[in-house]
């Protein structure tokens, strides 16, 4: 089976296993139950592997991932997710990342979209506009 | 001291001090100089990418769950699963005059260790060309100072002149004539303090080129003295595909902004062979479908676009190209060849046989052309070598046939004798262009017979010293003829009696 057709089979297994816009483990344990007595293994790994990634991909999608230095109160977090839920227009879950090489601030991951408040990313861009 | 520190005080008052917004990928395969990064859904088409240890990258190819980046730099320092992340910016150079005298990457970064680039602006590298209102037709004459060009394939500022032929037939050197003579025309054109002159500054494009062969060039030029009024872009033969990929664009973002900046600028792009070549391999690395010997479908559109960007604009400079391409055993019609052919205005076309023959420049009269033609000449020129294409393909032809024979009537004779004069004439040693004045009046001298009983093999020593009398004792006629006058009846009598006072000293 060629990548593309893997990913478009991926796609189309991937739309079977969410519930409410996101992906459900009943759902996912059912695909690849079905899945396991369609095809032979040969033709399975490029499938399953284009499914992992695009399930994986959607489950980050579906996450608000938090680094922070120092303390984050459970509340403070809370608040996160709901405004970045606000602006992705879609529900994410609020994942916390205790890492204090960040030396100060919080930063953010919605899918692909990194928000930095973090005084290292801070300093960083500090050092790039007085290197320019 | 105060001054250092009030430029820091000023960049962190200037510091955006929000939240930093990217946008991120993860490297998921990495192969020669392309890394396929999974993510960065936000990229733009050809938007930078900044990858670990400060390299960057160019987005080319937007697939569903991949981004196909080629990366500018050594790519060994990165691994899979590294992050890289866009910036929000199209690939861009440094541009202005600060550029002049300097050698800079396909990046626009020094390469010549003589410090930063003192550039304030900074010009896209892939912008679209101008559009038909904004443009001039091309009626200002680009001497390149080498007699055949000049006179029977002249070259006009804005337009896109071909130079072709197999290697070491002399395409380089060409080029690189054509710059050391925009640099003196310049400096007699700047020192004349005349208000209406222009000068024309360079912009040499070495792509895929031996390090040993860009280091002579940039020798040559600096011995004459032409590196004042010329920018090189390197992108050489050990860089990566991508920078030999991007080079003639970044050389044509520098020339834009002399173009738009009411200069007249030049570029040369040494040589597009390779550059399509480096364009094949990156795509075939991308996956991209290949076509007529193995080059993408898009090879045509990467020249056209590149090449579309030279113009004259209304009201502003203008830009002129002169492309090189190399052929395979003289064959024109490779893919690659015919592309450009069609693109461009006109080819100067080398052949080796007659390179071997020791005609150098080795231009084919039959197969090159202009097809801006005589509109770029200047007025004395369009009069004295008005006819010189003709005449030399009629001696072209007349040749062939009087090898078959001895009999020949007084009048082929006479044509196969100037025909015999003027090739000698137009041979010229390397990196010794001529001013139009002095080609015109060489010219003039053999159209009105004073070389006709200079021996053949002695043509080159007597324009030798014909030039130096006129350039001692007529200043004034050669003024005049640079000038853009025609040579009126004056101005004859006077190259008239400087050419019978040569004559009388001349021995051959």
């Amino acid at each position: 089976m060629s990548p593309a057709a893997a990913r478009a089979e991926a796609k189309r297994l991937l739309a079977l296993s969410l519930e409410g816009g996101a992906v459900s483990a009943e759902r996912v344990g059912a695909v690849l139950g079905a899945l396991a007595k369609s095809r032979p293994a040969h033709e399975l790994r490029p499938v399953l592997k284009a499914y992992l990634s695009a399930v994986r991909r959607e489950v980050v999608r579906s996450e608000v991932r938090v680094e922070h230095a120092g303390p984050l109160a459970p509340e403070a977090l809370a608040a996160i997710a709901a405004a970045l839920s606000r602006a992705a227009g879609r529900p994410l879950r609020p994942v916390a990342r205790r890492d204090d090489s960040l030396l100060a601030g919080l930063r953010a991951r919605v899918g692909d979209d990194v928000l930095d408040l973090t005084a290292l990313g801070r300093l960083e861009r500090l050092e790039r506009s007085l290197a320019a | 001291m105060s001054n250092v520190i009030d430029q820091i005080q000023q960049a962190i008052a200037g510091l955006d001090a929000r939240a930093g917004k990217s946008n991120v990928g993860t490297i998921v395969s990495l192969a020669d100089g392309v890394a396929a990064v999974e993510g960065l859904s936000g990229v733009m088409m050809n938007e930078m990418v900044e990858f670990p240890g400060g390299l960057m990258g160019v987005a080319l190819n937007l697939a569903e769950d991949t981004v196909g980046c080629v990366v500018m730099g050594d790519i060994s320092s990165l691994k899979e699963g590294m992050q890289a992340k866009t910036t929000g910016r199209l690939l861009s150079v440094p541009v202005g005059k600060g550029l002049l005298g300097r050698v800079v990457d396909a990046l626009g970064n020094p390469v010549d260790g003589k410090g930063p680039v003192a550039a304030t602006e900074r010009y896209p590298v892939e912008k679209i060309a101008p559009g038909i209102t904004p443009r001039k037709s091309v009626d200002q004459p680009m001497q390149t100072g080498i007699m055949a060009i000049d006179a029977m394939i002249p070259i006009g500022r804005g337009q896109r002149e071909l130079i072709i032929g197999d290697r070491a037939t002399g395409k380089t050197t060409i080029a690189v004539d054509t710059i050391i003579n925009q640099a003196n025309a310049n400096r007699v054109g700047l020192a004349s303090g005349d208000p209406k002159f222009r000068p024309v500054y360079s912009i040499y494009v070495a792509v895929g080129a031996k390090n040993s062969s860009i280091a002579r060039t940039i020798g040559t030029l600096e011995k004459a003295g032409a590196m004042e009024f010329c920018v090189i872009v390197t992108a050489p033969a050990a860089d990566n595909a991508a920078n030999q990929v991007f080079a003639p664009f970044s050389g044509t973002a520098i020339g834009e902004w002399f173009m738009e900046n009411g200069h007249d600028a030049l570029i040369v792009y040494d040589d597009l062979s390779k550059h399509a070549a480096a364009y094949r391999q990156i795509s075939l690395i991308l996956k991209r479908p290949s076509g007529r010997e193995a080059y993408p479908g898009d090879v045509f559109y990467l020249h056209s676009r590149l090449l579309e960007r030279s113009a004259r604009l209304a009201g502003k400079g203008s830009l002129t190209a002169l492309p090189i391409i190399e052929t395979q055993a003289g064959d024109v019609s490779a893919y690659v060849p015919t592309n450009v052919i069609s693109i461009t205005d006109g080819q100067v076309f080398l052949q080796t046989d007659l390179f071997n023959q020791g005609i150098r420049p080795a231009v084919s009269v039959g197969l090159s052309v202009s097809r801006v033609g005589s509109a770029a000449q200047i007025k004395a020129f369009k009069q004295v070598a008005g006819k010189v294409k003709g005449e030399l393909a009629q001696y072209r032809e007349l040749a062939a046939f009087a090898q078959f024979g001895s009999d020949l009537d007084a009048q082929t004779k006479g044509i196969l004798d100037k025909g015999d004069r003027f090739v000698e004439l137009f041979k010229q040693p390397p990196n010794a262009p001529k001013s139009a004045e002095i080609q015109v009046a060489l010219i003039w001298a053999m159209q009105n017979g004073f070389f006709a009983d200079v021996p053949v093999k002695s043509v080159t020593a007597a324009a030798a010293g014909l030039q130096a009398a006129l350039e001692a004792a007529k200043p004034g006629v050669l003024a005049k003829i640079r000038g853009g006058d025609k040579i009126d009846d004056a101005g004859a009598a006077e190259l008239k009696a400087a050419c019978e006072a040569w004559k009388r000293t001349f021995k051959a």
